[in-house]
């Protein structure tokens, strides 16, 4: 069972990531309900609120997570149905507060994430976000360190790639970028040992760019 | 690459003289076991049994100690109980045996907390004097050019296979069915536990010898998979790699969290390494044989438009359809010949009965003789939009139609076509009622070097294991 101080929480995850040069929606902790809106006028709406604290894994399925926030009144009202309804999943929960981040233009979503396993050490996996990972299992793996040709490689594995060349008419996702994030979350993890886990998802792959709209790292 | 391996594994592939540890004049144990199979396979060096009573053993007398044999010893075999293992070692050390191979079990594999520290005294010992450890619980070399067999095993013909196992029992059927099959190889080992030399160290040795030019792996897990991986990606480079993981249900069960944990098993982290130094993964011992069998015959050759040949008598429409969904689904490209040999088709076996696409069905030539169906089949292997034949020859339809001698004609045929071709031939012969005939054709063509499979499924997928190697 991890302790709860091994799980970085998303605001922190994401800061180191951002170090690393892997783009994310940065997220900025609020600690009170007034901050939350503070933020969110800085930021611009619409805005994401989510759940920060260690002890929650399941942010969303805990009534953690509230989308397309297009207001300072709307941010205050998810900020307090945050806290009772993750209150109510979690009676002995530590809450940091809730983190506010800019809500992410609609993109395909992808995961990529890192484990290890106990014979090849760290391992990176690229897949589908939401339900093609969870129930398909349409993922792929290459153990650390994976090149640009392994990166490669391992998008045009899963059997949904042609989602990510654009598919009815959508525009075709930007797959060197997802190539080249793929590789710089293979030098993070590389340099960074103390990492047990770690999980970018979802990425939202754009046709210009690719961006980690949530993150998670869990360490040794 | 790794040629200093060629030097080290020279005691161990290539001894100028085997101590047997183990070997007993009144009962049969595994080391005299050992002592018989070398000596009816005509090892070129000394033998030396070793047991606890002196006496003779296939005509050779046996040490009560491996101190006292008069000569060098670069090799020693050991099948006795782990209680002695690590004064066996010193013997070792003090007659500076090269390489010691322990058919003794019992360590890590039965009793963890024990059997580790038991293999790391060996391993410690062997360090210090300057041995190398295969094993244990192995059965360690196979080298046919030099006589070496696997213990009451036969030696099958010396070629340019290589393997390596951890299992034992697979090491021994990959030679049994190599020589049922004429796939030839170079050396083969059975590594066990592999606490000192491993599977790295076999890779490298293969990938630097000159007689091996593909090389085969069974393999269970390991005890260093950086440096694994990355022999891999080595040995790859320079020769085709095809690898068998074992144990690929064992999916640990962690308590993962993320959802990356969650989903790499044990299984699909092997199958990703491997891809990713780009060996060929198989699932079974079948596809393992089966894609050495097509290395062995069909090296430097690439091509997925295959040409599927059936009906030679009869029985052509259906076996034709399935033998096309076999193709396609394992990788391959069944493309319509090219109008002109089309029509050279429709010339020689006339349009009704016959299919003329691809696959073809030929079943029309036993109306016209043994020479129109010669002609037909050399005609679309000529064709230029063809890579590969592959030709479906059904004994129990055959046999009544063109009687024994015939069929000896139409086989003729294949091993002169496969002979003038450079594109290859490939039969499939599937069981049937005839078997004792079937077996005697599969040997004919396998002896002039034409891959043959039992169904179409493993040929095609044999043949797209190639072509992924190369594409690699």
């Amino acid at each position: 069972m991890v302790k709860s101080q091994n799980l970085l929480t998303e605001v922190e995850s994401k800061a180191l990531l951002k170090k690393a040069g892997i783009s994310v929606v940065e997220a900025k902790l609020a600690r009170s309900k007034k901050e939350a809106i503070s933020i969110s006028n800085e930021m611009g709406f619409p805005v994401v609120l989510k759940i920060s604290s260690a002890d929650v894994i399941h942010k969303s399925d805990s009534g953690g997570v509230r989308l397309g926030l297009a207001n300072a009144t709307q941010v205050g009202k998810a900020y307090n149905e945050i806290l009772s309804s993750v209150k109510q999943a979690y009676p002995k929960a530590r809450i940091e507060g809730v983190s506010v981040q800019p809500m992410a233009p609609p993109g395909v979503e992808v995961i990529v994430g890192m484990s290890k396993d106990a014979q090849f050490g760290p391992v990176l996996m690229f897949g589908l976000g939401g339900i093609l990972v969870e129930v398909l299992k349409d993922v792929s793996f290459r153990i650390v360190p994976v090149t640009i040709r392994d990166a490669r490689a391992m998008i045009r594995e899963i059997k949904g790639y042609p989602v990510l060349e654009g598919y009815r008419g959508q525009k075709p996702a930007n797959i060197p970028a997802l190539e080249k994030l793929i590789v710089k979350v293979s030098q993070f993890v590389e340099k960074n040992p103390q990492i047990r886990e770690l999980d970018l998802n979802p990425i939202f792959a754009y046709p210009d760019k690719a961006v980690a709209v949530d993150a998670r790292i869990i360490l040794e | 690459m790794f040629e200093e391996k060629l030097k080290e594994f020279e005691p161990i592939f290539y001894p100028k003289s085997i101590a047997v540890i183990g070997a007993s004049t009144t009962s049969v144990k595994a080391g005299s076991a050992w002592v018989w199979s070398l000596k009816s396979t005509g090892f070129p060096g000394s033998i030396y049994p070793v047991g606890s009573k002196s006496g003779c053993i296939a005509d050779l007398e046996v040490f009560t100690n491996l101190r006292l044999i008069p000569g060098e010893v670069d090799y020693a075999i050991v099948a006795i109980p782990r209680q002695s293992i690590l004064e066996l070692l010193d013997d070792c050390v003090a007659k500076n045996v090269k390489a010691v191979q322990f058919f003794t079990a019992g360590f890590s594999e039965m009793n963890a907390r024990q059997g580790y520290k038991l293999e790391e005294q060996m391993l410690e010992k062997a360090r210090q004097g300057n041995v190398r450890i295969i094993g244990p619980n192995c059965i360690g070399v196979y080298c046919p050019e030099h006589k070496i067999p696997f213990p009451v095993g036969t030696l099958g013909e010396s070629g340019s296979v290589g393997f390596l196992s951890q299992s034992g029992g697979i090491a021994a059927k990959l030679v049994t069915i190599g020589i049922a099959r004429h796939i030839n190889y170079s050396k083969g080992v059975s590594f066990g536990n592999g606490i000192d030399l491993d599977a790295s160290d076999f890779l490298q040795y293969l990938a630097a010898d000159p007689k091996t030019k593909t090389i085969g792996a069974y393999l269970e897990g390991t005890r260093d998979g950086a440096r694994l991986f990355n022999t891999m990606k080595e040995v790859a480079r320079v020769k085709p790699l095809v690898v068998w993981k074992g144990g690929r249900t064992d999916a640990g069960a962690q308590a993962a969290v993320s959802h990356t944990g969650s989903l790499a098993s044990s299984a699909v982290v092997w199958s990703a390494m491997l891809k990713q130094a780009g060996a060929i993964e198989v699932h079974s011992m079948e596809e393992l044989t089966d894609t050495l069998l097509i290395l062995q015959q069909l090296k430097h050759w690439q091509g997925t438009r295959a040409a599927i040949i059936g009906g030679l008598a009869d029985g052509g429409g259906g076996n034709s359809v399935a033998a096309g969904d076999a193709c396609m689904e394992n990788g391959l490209n069944v493309p319509p010949l090219s109008p002109r040999m089309k029509q050279k088709l429709s010339e020689l076996l006339g349009e009704v009965g016959s299919i003329l696409h691809n696959p073809v069905d030929v079943s029309q030539a036993q109306f016209r003789g043994l020479e129109t169906l010669f002609e037909s089949i050399d005609s679309v292997a000529r064709d230029t939009v063809i890579d590969v034949i592959l030709i479906q020859e059904d004994i129990d339809i055959l046999l009544p139609i063109y009687a024994r001698k015939g069929l000896e004609e139409i086989n003729d045929f294949f091993i002169q076509l496969a002979g003038r071709q450079n594109k290859p031939i490939i039969v499939v012969l599937p069981h049937g009622s005839a078997e004792s005939e079937r077996i005697q054709i599969e040997q004919r063509l396998l002896a002039a070097s034409i891959p043959v499979f039992c169904s179409m499924e493993r040929a095609a997928k044999a043949i797209n294991n190639i072509n992924r190697y190369s594409c690699w």
